[in-house]
């Protein structure tokens, strides 16, 4: 067969397509079990480091996640339950649109909701460096123990660029350079807030 | 071996694909504010220029003229993919920590002009070591933008804290626009070097 006849490159392309999407289906489906491991992993630690139990290996994670946290589900929505330190802790995960992609993370708050617990985040696509630097330790800690002021809980844009370790004010600063990455966390947090104060004050109390 | 190293002298320096060829400039500008994410980065995309360039050199009997470009936008795509699935299920720190970059390596001039552009006519163990070399002269000039970058925007590097705590960060270092006069200065200086060699 001539290589420049359109009966040859027809067959050509349908041949090398179908090898390559092949090949890739294959390593799909073999790395499925372990990606969704992995999955389940960064949920399972999320969920631990917003309620601030403490852990060091990732097996540790798994395994004090089973003997800690209990699952109760209130009105379709879970809702993780703790006792850390003495203190009721609840924790949801929430979800919401980040500047370029889906934002997963975990709220933890306590029993009365006037404090937020911690944050975490279990999947992001946020610009690498700018956005996705919601990851980092000092933006997390920014949350933590955070009193809720009037149920809500406010961003500051153009403050230290270290971040607002003041607890008591019901703040946090905004990432420089990523002040639309931290909006979207803002608006997550305050409508999962609201969120949690239906869910808790109708059922828990 | 002198072939092999005539390659290695013209991707990395003389012919280098990031300050002589202005390639692959889109994605200097956007990972280069942190210096493990471009290390990761860089590796990947020239993994990922080796192996299709590889890949063309071996089939390229086969293709027919025509559709070449979008048999080689497939092999490139197949090997990004197959960094990402690698990375997702081995490295999920890493994988989480690079988000959207790794699917977008697809669309970097290098690899395609890569594979155009040398793999279409040289036998394929040259054109891995040619895909490769490439790779690197994007390392190299990556690396240096983001040496500045992450030094001058966070006062780190790769993560660890080097200039004082009262350092005050130039916030403009971590925007894309730095990474246009980081380039730009650097270009100067690599051609300031090179036509001084030359006029001797």
């Amino acid at each position: 067969m001539k290589k420049e006849s359109k009966l040859y490159v027809v067959i050509f392309t349908f041949v090398i397509s179908f090898v390559f999407v092949f090949i890739l289906a294959l390593a799909n489906e073999l790395t499925k079990e372990k990606v969704k491991i992995n999955e389940e992993l960064f949920q399972r630690k999320a969920i631990l480091s917003a309620m601030g139990i403490e852990f060091k290996t990732d097996k540790e994670a798994y395994k004090l996640f089973d003997e800690k946290v209990k699952v109760e589900k209130i009105k379709d929505i879970d809702v993780y339950k703790s006792n850390v330190n003495g203190e009721d802790v609840y924790a949801v995960v929430f979800v919401g649109n980040g500047l370029w992609s889906t934002i997963r993370g975990v709220l933890a708050v306590n029993k009365d909701l006037t404090r937020i617990i911690g944050i975490d985040f279990i999947s992001q696509s946020e610009t690498p460096g700018l956005g996705g630097r919601i990851e980092e330790a000092w933006f997390k800690g920014q949350f933590r123990f955070e009193r809720i002021k009037d149920g809500k809980i406010k961003m500051i844009i153009g403050g230290t660029g270290k971040g607002d370790f003041n607890h008591e004010n019901g703040e946090f600063e905004a990432i420089t350079g990523a002040t639309r990455t931290s909006e979207a966390v803002a608006a997550m947090l305050n409508k999962y807030l609201s969120i949690l104060k239906n869910l808790l004050g109708g059922e828990l109390r | 071996m002198s072939e092999y190293n005539k390659v290695l002298k013209e991707n990395v320096w003389y012919n280098n694909p990031v300050f002589v060829q202005i390639l692959g400039i889109c994605s200097a500008l956007a990972v280069t504010n942190n210096l493990t994410n471009t290390f990761i980065m860089t590796i990947a995309v020239s993994l990922v220029t080796a192996f299709s360039s590889l890949t063309v050199s071996i089939i390229k009997g086969l293709i027919p003229r025509k559709v070449r470009m979008i048999v080689q936008t497939l092999i490139i795509a197949f090997y990004v993919i197959i960094v990402d699935i690698i990375l997702r299920a081995y490295l999920p720190g890493i994988s989480k920590a690079l988000g959207p970059y790794v699917g977008l390596i697809i669309t970097n001039c290098i690899i395609m002009g890569r594979a155009e552009g040398f793999a279409q006519s040289n036998g394929p163990i040259i054109s891995f070591w040619d895909g490769f070399t490439s790779g690197l002269g994007y390392l190299v000039v990556l690396m240096v933008v983001a040496f500045f970058r992450e030094l001058l925007g966070f006062g780190t590097l790769f993560g660890y804290r080097v200039l004082p705590e009262g350092f005050m960060s130039w916030t403009i270092m971590l925007m894309a626009p730095s990474a246009f006069f980081m380039l730009a200065i650097f270009i100067w200086v690599a051609k300031g070097i090179m036509l001084r060699k030359e006029a001797k």
